[in-house]
């Protein structure tokens, strides 16, 4: 009995040895030029939009890739979704171990392209005018573009109307000395106050919403590192305060926006920094009604800001392949208006080309979150944002229990320090 | 007659105690994996309720779950799990079987090399083995998860190996290749079919070794399609993903237990004697 | 002629018998070199290399990624974490697992189903035990929290006291004691397997010089386990101290770097710097070397095998 449990196993394990040489000798090879006129398969990584399985990003590519192979039947794009909380350190790490994608759509990187491992946009797009100028910039790299805007975002103060009533308050807030009489007067009654989002998913964007209101930022007006300028200590200082208080959730820096944004849809939050993507994840909620929560300009140090945070997401190609024809292929036929639009109804974000912008222009819920994107504030474009995005997104909540000078000072030595 | 009467009561009062301890602590054992299999029942609706059980239990965690690519990392699970078992094997059996019977040149320090390696761990060498299989630019990252599984848990099934063939006493191969059998013929009809248990002993450990291991398979299919994640890998990715699908996770979880329990079970008579030969010696 | 052919004869028997070896224990060799003992080459080359986050090398860097490792603010914090972490878990787990030893070669009904509940957590995968302790610390709706409630000791859910896993000293204990309960079961089986070793004469030989339970346990049986104690500890050092998923899946080594062991931040800081993260793997694996020796040196290895 024992001497056929061998044989069993030996023979499953040959089995398997044989089948996994076989799936993989088809066209996955890393470093494989791109056959010319044979089949060729790219490969797409993008973030994962979604709230939960039924909307997840992944049937929207998968629907993209399978109308494209229906015209291009020799190309087949197969579609990896990765969530946010993991999107940066997987497609890093991918690079590193040299298992480089063709397309990736969600952060972009300028030092992939100071590493020369991109396509330009004009490599791989025929009408690359068409993407919004405004976050031209921020995709370039030594004046030429190699990230392409594919959806953009802008952020808004959200608060909870029924929690203010039940706590006496009588207006929205417009100032950080609002923020902190609310959060309490919501906390004495049992909730949290603000949901603050410190957590390695997000918090880069959550600081840079205080940081822009008190007129500090990640770099200064010349473009040189200023994360540990005295406005943002003062910042990172008053949110301490908020903290210590119990005006937020516990530990901030342990929590992320996915958890914050679901609990707010289930009326438990009273303030919380969101985009229009909350939106349906409230509706989702099913606690609160459309009159019970609405959403107005962020709140700053002495005034409501003027200028918000607009987001960008990047698609950026691989050269690594040499899939140069059959990527164009694909990126024009998925900036097509008509999927630009599909995708910002599916999850409320903001078209990244003028044809998608102009049409949405007139839609009562959009028309308004556009007119503001041409103001918007954008992260910053240096080479080695990368590196310092993950060391804020991995230490800045630590600035709200220990002491902000000396985390902020860390990161902008971080900063200075390049790769 | 009382003195003795007495002493056979309380003997029994003692195992009596005994078991009852060493139930409570076989319950503690056993609690986590059981929340773990109330938690992939419950039903979506009734995750985030704060209470011991749930209201309702509910199977669809473990039919839907298959449609999140969890086949395809089972399936990379088994191509990794049973080709470095297999490989293990190939490698394994002759160098333990000829360290066993023949004192050679070189032989101490074979066996220093197979005991100095058993404390290298894949973790303390991570980045060590991340470039270098970057460097050999395998097609595939499952072809470099056999080879480092295999790797290290070579010296393990040396170690085990070699104490089983030493226990069997080299007499009968020398009667059998008296007769004319060759000494790998005599290997394979005499000396096998009685090392049996060990090698099984190591196959399983290797197996099993190979199927739970995180770091290394972690860090090479990071970002990959899930037909090249092993299940570790995969069940780690429900985590941030519409902020954490327990029920999926656990369901998940549950299912890449099954085989290790089955296989365990096999062995689990030689675990002990398993460890006696192996790292005590 | 007939003499050259037979020092001919002589001579491919020789060498065949030289070779014969690298037949059988080649294989063995090369997958352990290959696999096991190029990468520490590969480590120690790549620590004084300066490699950009995308992996390509910009050329030599001397020391520079050793100093820079040096000058991290989180370093320091680190290692004295693991220093405990490696510390407290091992001795509990060594003093738990002699009691559960003890208690498991003892005859009694059922004593073969309650040792297999022990293979629990050896056969889930420390990551699974890992995630499932995670969410059973969920300060809204984790069992531990609920049954702790009801206890009266957690006086609110959702409450930061609830909220073991994110501040970071009580997160640690918390783990540490994730840590302990996964390497109980190989270290109660190994010392198990010490404990049968010993024959019952010795204790028929202790009880007939009139000793006690806790004196026979004392002067008998713990001296004989010795060996197995030291296998077992140096096992468990090593184990303990490479030890990942745990605090991977728990808390990511967050908030910050506050509640990582050297192997997480290693791992966490290879991503942006992979010469640091190569340089913290050397320092990572000289002290398990360092501790080894001076391990075996302590215990004076030799004089047990000899």
């Amino acid at each position: 009995m024992k001497r056929s449990i061998i044989t069993a196993i030996a023979g499953a394990a040959a089995v398997a040895l044989a089948l996994s040489s076989c799936s993989s000798s088809g066209g996955d090879k890393g470093n494989n030029g791109g056959k010319s006129g044979g089949a060729v398969t790219l490969k797409l990584v993008a973030a994962d939009y979604g709230t939960g399985p039924a909307n997840a990003s992944q049937k929207y590519w998968q629907g993209i890739a399978d109308d494209f192979h229906k015209q291009n039947p020799t190309i087949t794009v197969k579609v990896t979704t990765i969530n946010w909380n993991d999107f940066d350190t997987q497609v890093q790490t991918l690079i590193q171990n040299h298992q480089y994608p063709d397309i990736t759509e969600g952060d972009y990187f300028s030092n992939y392209a100071q590493e020369g491992l991109l396509y330009s946009a004009s490599d791989v797009l025929s009408n690359p005018g068409n993407l919004l100028p405004v976050f031209a910039k921020q995709g370039s790299y030594n004046g030429t573009q190699y990230g392409m805007p594919f959806t953009t975002s802008s952020r808004t103060l959200f608060y909870n109307k029924k929690l203010f009533s039940a706590a006496g308050i009588t207006s929205a807030p417009q100032t950080w000395a609002d923020v902190q009489t609310d959060a309490a007067a919501i906390k004495a009654k049992g909730d949290i106050g603000f949901g603050l989002p410190l957590g390695s998913e997000e918090a880069q964007a959550e600081a840079l919403l205080w940081f822009l209101g008190n007129g500090g930022n990640y770099q200064d007006a010349s473009g040189k590192w200023a994360i540990d300028s005295a406005q943002n200590v003062e910042t990172m200082t008053f949110l301490k305060g908020l903290v210590s208080a119990g005006d937020t959730e516990p530990n901030p820096g342990t929590k992320n926006r996915t958890d914050l944004w679901k609990q707010f849809a289930a009326g438990k939050i009273g303030m919380i920094n969101g985009s229009p993507a909350l939106i349906p994840i409230i509706q989702a909620g099913g606690a609160l009604t459309d009159s019970d929560w609405t959403s107005v300009p962020i709140a700053g140090k002495t005034g409501p800001l003027s200028s918000t945070l607009g987001v960008c997401d990047n698609v950026a190609a691989f050269k690594a392949n040499k899939h140069q024809a059959e990527i164009k292929k694909f990126l024009d036929f998925a900036y097509q208006d008509k999927y630009q639009i599909q995708f910002d109804k599916e999850y409320d974000l903001l078209p990244a080309t003028t044809s998608a912008s102009n049409a949405l222009a007139s839609d009562p819920i959009f028309g308004p979150f556009l007119k503001a994107l041409p103001q918007a504030v954008q992260y910053p474009s240096d080479t080695s944002w990368a590196t310092v995005k993950t060391q804020i997104q991995h230490t800045l909540g630590t600035a709200v229990t220990g002491d902000p000078k000396s985390v902020l000072s860390a990161l902008q030595s971080t900063a200075k320090k390049g790769s | 007659m009382t003195a003795m009467a007495s002493g056979r009561r309380t003997i029994n009062r003692r195992t009596w105690a005994f078991s009852l301890v060493a139930y409570a602590i076989a319950m503690i054992f056993v609690l986590p994996y059981a929340e773990m299999i109330i938690t992939a029942l419950r039903p979506p609706k009734e995750l985030l309720d704060a209470g011991y059980l749930p209201k309702h239990y509910d199977f669809s965690n473990f039919t839907s779950i298959w449609k999140t690519g969890f086949g395809s990392n089972l399936g990379a699970s088994l191509k990794i799990a049973g080709g470095a078992t297999l490989l293990v094997l190939i490698v394994a059996l002759p160098a333990a079987y000829y360290t066993a019977r023949k004192r050679f040149r070189g032989r101490t320090l074979f066996l220093l090399l197979v005991l100095a390696t058993q404390m290298f761990q894949p973790a303390a060498m991570l980045v060590g083995i991340q470039r270098e299989f970057i460097d050999f630019n395998l097609s595939s990252p499952i072809f470099s998860l056999i080879l480092v599984n295999a790797g290290f848990n070579l010296a393990f099934a040396v170690w085990i190996l070699n104490a089983y063939f030493s226990s069997i006493p080299a007499e009968l191969e020398e009667a059998a290749m008296v007769d004319g059998t060759s000494r790998v013929g005599a290997l394979i009809r005499i000396t096998l079919p009685l090392a049996t248990p060990g090698i099984v002993t190591a196959l399983i450990f290797t197996f099993i070794s190979a199927w739970n291991e995180f770091i290394v398979s972690l860090t090479l299919t990071l970002g990959q399609p899930a037909g090249k994640q092993p299940l570790t890998v995969g069940i780690n990715s429900y985590i941030g993903q519409y902020s954490i699908d327990w029920g999926h996770l656990f369901a998940g979880a549950a299912i890449a237990t099954i085989p290790v329990i089955v296989l365990f079970a096999m062995i689990e008579g030689r675990v002990v004697s398993g460890l006696t030969a192996g790292s005590i010696k | 002629m007939a003499l050259t052919a037979l020092t001919a004869q002589r001579l491919v028997r020789r060498t065949g018998h030289a070779f014969a070896p690298l037949l059988w224990i080649g294989p063995a060799v090369a997958l352990i070199g290959v696999v096991v003992l190029w990468p520490v080459v590969v480590m120690f080359h790549a620590s004084v290399q300066h490699i950009s986050p995308d992996g390509f090398v910009l050329g030599s860097a001397g020391g520079k990624n050793y100093s820079n490792l040096w000058h991290e603010p989180a370093l320091s914090g680190v290692i004295w974490r693991t220093v405990i972490w490696v510390v407290a878990v091992v001795f509990v787990t060594i003093l738990l697992s002699l009691a559960l030893a003890q208690l498991f070669n003892q005859r009694f009904p059922g004593r073969r189903v309650a040792r297999w509940a022990l293979i629990a957590p050896w056969a889930a995968s420390v990551m699974m035990t890992a995630l499932i302790f995670r969410w059973a610390l969920d300060a809204n709706n984790g069992v531990i929290n609920i049954f702790l409630h009801d206890l009266g000791i957690v006086h609110k859910l959702g409450s930061s006291q609830a909220d073991w896993l994110g501040r970071p000293t009580v997160a640690l204990v918390w783990m540490m004691i994730v840590a302990v309960f996964v390497s109980l079961p190989f270290t109660t089986y190994a010392l198990l397997a010490g404990l049968q070793t010993i024959p019952e004469e010795v204790y028929e030989a202790a009880r007939m010089d009139g000793a006690n339970r806790w004196r026979m346990y004392f002067s008998v049986t713990l001296p004989l386990l010795r060996p197995a104690v030291l296998v077992a500890t140096l096992i468990n050092v090593i184990n303990v101290f490479n030890s990942f998923p745990i605090i991977w899946e728990m808390t990511r080594g967050g908030p910050g770097y506050d509640t990582a062991n050297t192997t997480v931040f290693m791992f966490i800081i290879k991503q942006p710097y992979p010469g640091e993260g190569a340089a913290m793997s050397v320092i990572n694996f000289g002290l398990v070397i360092v501790v080894v020796v001076l391990f075996l040196r302590l215990t004076r290895w030799k004089e047990q095998v000899d």
